[in-house]
């Protein structure tokens, strides 16, 4: 099980931006490729200074990264019950919540990158979303990465991760559906921020209370 | 000893088999652990949705859970990971993924077992096969010279055989040390215990203590290999005990569907 999060959320931050594309015409498997190629040489590149690669990589997410769907997706019951403002005020805090956790993974990924490669196997379209199969090879282990994609006017954005078949969304899900029951909205909104702001400060893992 | 494991072991699958009456009408009235899809606000469909996705985990003993999850957080980052760090600076990483391959090859009597328990006569071919090429070219399991062959170790264990005829997962459980599990994987674990050659008392017969010894060295050598994982999942996600208890959830009903 370890194997399946290893890479889980910095290859995320790969799924956000592999979805870039160029029209329709392209396959997703194309666009995948095209994206995770760009990441990984951008990771790879000793190059380029920290600030630039974050933020070369920030834009991509912004744009290509389908939040509104993840968010209505993640609340799912909760959506409906939640009020208009509780609405937006979740997209936005996931996005935050996105692009911090990421910007502090991409850092630790780029200091460990090791001699790791994706394998594209398969690709299926069907009803208007894709599923792009992607294998992580790495000298330890070979972790199987599916992205689900969904095609809006000619973009093909990312929708779920999924890894050694563990849904990333299905996930989010569950956990936030916990929280909210317990804790309700404004529990959830106050967990959020606080992440928010511990991730910007760099917590140690160890003082984290498990 | 032997009949007080062989009690203790008939007493969970008992208490085991009964859970999937229990947990399905904590849970949904289809009977499965898997509910159906949930739906989403603006009635999203996803093509591509597992069904082990969707898997909801009851979890009446949470205090006790907890509570074993932050005993074993606690082992994790006050003894399992500073050995596994003192043991990664001193031993190269070829070495440390050669003696991962050499326990991994060990594993293969429970892998091979439970695969043939399944009926899958493929996998424990595999298996079998990559035991006998690991250990002969490979040397002693040292490389996987049958991954190179294009044949692939494939996770089987006794829980999975278990979940293959019908026994439900039951609730979540956090067993100290051993870490996320539920009753039906734990009566796995047991059964696994007989199977593995490290462990069992049937052959090879090593003493408890050298048993323990390689089971240690085993997972340290493993944790030497992981990319913090554990770390980067308290580091990211706002619970962490959830998440874990969900992602396990997730995976055993998808290895189990395999």
């Amino acid at each position: 099980m370890k194997r399946m999060v290893k890479l889980f959320l910095p290859v995320l931050c790969l799924s956000l931006i592999l979805a870039m594309s160029a029209g329709a015409a392209v396959t997703p498997t194309e666009q995948v490729k095209v994206e995770v190629d760009h990441i990984l040489d951008l990771l790879k590149d000793k190059k380029i200074d920290s600030a630039s690669r974050i933020e070369q990589i920030d834009n991509l997410i912004r744009n290509r990264f389908d939040f509104q769907t993840m968010s209505q997706w993640i609340l799912g019951i909760n959506w409906r019950k939640a009020t208009p403002e509780q609405q937006n005020r979740f997209v936005d805090l996931f996005t935050q919540l996105l692009e911090t956790t990421y910007r502090g993974r991409i850092e630790a990924y780029v200091q460990e990158y090791t001699d790791e490669h994706v394998k594209y196997v398969g690709e299926q379209v069907r009803k208007g979303k894709a599923l792009v199969e992607t294998l992580v090879v790495t000298k330890s282990a070979e972790i199987p990465i599916n992205y689900k994609l969904l095609l809006e006017t000619d973009e093909w954005r990312v929708y779920d991760v999924v890894i050694e078949k563990v849904s990333l969304i299905s996930n989010y899900r569950s956990t936030y559906d916990e929280i909210v029951r317990k804790e309700g909205f404004e529990g959830l909104f106050n967990r959020m921020e606080k992440k928010i702001e511990a991730l910007k400060n760099g917590a140690d893992p160890k003082e984290v209370k498990p | 000893m032997r009949s007080l494991i062989l009690a203790v072991t008939l007493s969970l699958w008992l208490i085991c088999m009964s859970f999937p009456a229990i947990a399905a009408e904590q849970l949904s009235p289809t009977g499965a652990g898997i509910s159906a899809p949930v739906e989403n606000a603006l009635g999203f469909e996803d093509p591509f949705a597992e069904e082990s996705a969707n898997v909801q985990v009851s979890d009446p003993i949470e205090p006790f859970n907890r509570a074993m999850f932050w005993f074993n957080d606690k082992l994790y980052f006050y003894l399992l990971k500073p050995v596994a760090r003192g043991y990664r600076f001193i031993v190269p990483e070829p070495v440390r993924i050669s003696v991962g391959n050499f326990f991994s090859n060990l594993g293969t009597p429970v892998r091979f077992a439970n695969s043939a328990l399944q009926l899958k006569v493929g996998d424990a071919g595999i298996e079998l096969t990559r035991f006998l090429l690991n250990t002969t070219f490979g040397v002693a399991g040292l490389f996987d010279f049958a991954k190179a062959q294009g044949m692939r170790e494939k996770d089987e264990d006794f829980g999975q055989t278990l979940g293959r005829y019908g026994v439900g997962p039951g609730f979540y459980l956090v067993l100290p040390v051993f870490g996320p599990s539920n009753p039906r994987d734990a009566v796995g674990r047991v059964a696994d215990y007989f199977i593995d050659p490290i462990t069992s008392p049937y052959y090879v017969k090593l003493h408890w203590y050298e048993s323990l010894a390689l089971k240690t060295y085993d997972r340290v050598n493993f944790l030497s290999l992981d990319k913090d994982t554990y770390e980067g999942i308290k580091e990211d996600s706002l619970d962490p005990y959830l998440f874990i208890r969900n992602a396990y959830a997730q995976r055993r009903a998808a290895l189990v569907a395999e």
